[in-house]
């Protein structure tokens, strides 16, 4: 299974307060697909994500994406089977937008 | 997994480092700005508190950054700090061991003004004989040195119908962006208006052709800085948000470390050495109307205001004293 890299010349950083209210939503059992805790931006594009969206960019360090899935069983409540599709979707998409690449 | 985008503070900043300019630009926003400049060791603290701001990336302008004796220090520090460095320069002054130094300090990326493909009239409109081969030999050194460069040019009078020419001129010059600048009103920009300023329609027109060019020129990436185009069906995707990105993405720093929303928005909220950024970010009235902006005259009932939110605040605020007015340059009726 290959493994993911981000693109370093995507700049990118965490909105603090975003992430703060997040966290809380998460923790009353509340929706927080809509908030937005990081963006993602290169040459004049960007991109915003959600919690999951930033913890798997994150992981964009060398992990495959198996790995990304097991720590974030860990950290989200959420179906193995629901969460792979999710993670192989998103991991897809950025890679068509040049954000990571994959090495094996 | 994306979501609307909340900032904390700007991306991005266009640090105008000094004022002095070795050209005569005929479009020239900043050439009345005041002469004063921060001295390297205050820019230095303010770039240290700019990026633990959370600002990503910095863009030196001017003036002529190159005509800073400091440069090399400066871009050291901002890079230092974790930032992304570049800036935008004529390029008469960069040669082989310059452009090293620059990559050495921390450039990533170095944009060159040039306005035509063809020598003698990027010459006369930037008032220096021989800057277009200068500025050719600017891209090769840079690109040499391992720089990512881009070609600047200023959209007027003389050039709009060159579209073909300049991709094929930036091409050949192995940049790996070409950057179609909308003319501003501001500065020498605004007293030259009637002699360089497109019509509305002819400003639809070049939209339309550059949008066909960016569509079909794969090789290259061919950066739309301007917001009505958005009339032309440019929506999501193209754009990283609706309207002006001044004081939404971006902010502008003069070199007197007076910050304004954009370069060509002459209107101070704050500044630099003596005012926190975060505080100006978030609280600054005048960012907070260009933010929510108030659709008048045409734009009230038209159906692109959605996209567009009246085009360049700054074009409107020139031409009329007020951002909410709808952008000169639309050629909706």
């Amino acid at each position: 299974m290959p493994k993911i890299y981000r693109n370093p010349d995507v700049m990118w950083r965490e909105e603090d307060e975003s992430r703060a209210q997040a966290d809380e939503a998460l923790e009353k059992g509340e929706n927080a697909e809509d908030i937005g805790t990081s963006l993602l931006f290169s040459d004049g594009m960007m991109v915003t994500l959600n919690v999951l969206g930033t913890e798997i960019w994150k992981m964009c360090d060398g992990r495959d994406a198996d790995e990304m899935v097991s720590e974030l069983l860990q950290q989200f409540d959420v179906e193995a089977d629901v969460l792979k599709n999710d993670v192989a979707g998103f991991v897809a998409e950025l890679a068509e937008k040049g954000f990571i690449h994959y090495e094996e | 997994m994306k979501s609307e985008q909340t900032l904390k503070a700007p991306l991005t900043i266009n640090w105008a480092i000094n004022n002095s300019c070795n050209f005569l630009c005929r479009h020239c926003y900043s050439r009345s700005d005041t002469a004063e400049e921060l001295a390297g060791d205050v820019l230095c603290a303010a770039m240290k508190r700019v990026a633990a701001a959370g600002v990503l990336s910095v863009n030196f302008g001017g003036g002529e950054p190159l005509l800073r004796r400091d440069l090399l220090d400066i871009a050291s520090c901002a890079a230092g700090c974790g930032m992304r460095v570049s800036m935008n320069s004529n390029g008469y002054l960069l040669d082989k061991e310059k452009a090293v130094a620059l990559k050495n300090a921390g450039f990533s990326k170095v944009g060159i003004s040039i306005d035509s493909h063809e020598a003698l009239a990027h010459d006369r409109f930037r008032g220096v004989a021989g800057s277009h081969e200068r500025a050719v030999n600017a891209l090769a050194w840079l690109r040499e040195a391992g720089i990512k460069t881009s070609i600047s040019t200023v959209i007027c009078t003389f050039n709009h119908e060159q579209i073909d020419s300049l991709i094929e001129f930036a091409l050949a010059n192995k940049v790996s962006q070409l950057n179609f600048h909308n003319f501003k009103c501001s500065g020498l920009g605004l007293a030259n208006k009637d002699e360089l300023d497109l019509t509305p329609l002819q400003w639809q027109e070049f939209y339309r052709k550059a949008l066909r060019a960016k569509e079909q020129v794969k090789e290259l990436d061919i950066s739309l800085d301007d917001p009505i185009i958005a009339s032309l069906g440019l929506k999501s995707g193209s754009s990283m948000v609706k309207g002006s990105v001044c004081g939404k993405l971006s902010l502008n720093i003069k070199s007197n470390g007076d910050i304004t929303p954009c370069g060509f928005i002459p209107v101070v909220i704050g500044n630099i050495v003596h005012d926190e950024l975060k505080e100006v970010w978030a609280n600054s009235p005048v960012l907070e109307k260009l933010r929510h902006k108030t659709p008048t005259g045409k734009c009230a009932s038209c159906s692109d205001y959605g996209e567009c939110l009246g085009g360049c605040s700054a074009r409107a605020l020139a031409m009329t004293g007020d951002f909410n007015s709808p952008d000169p340059h639309c050629w909706i009726p």
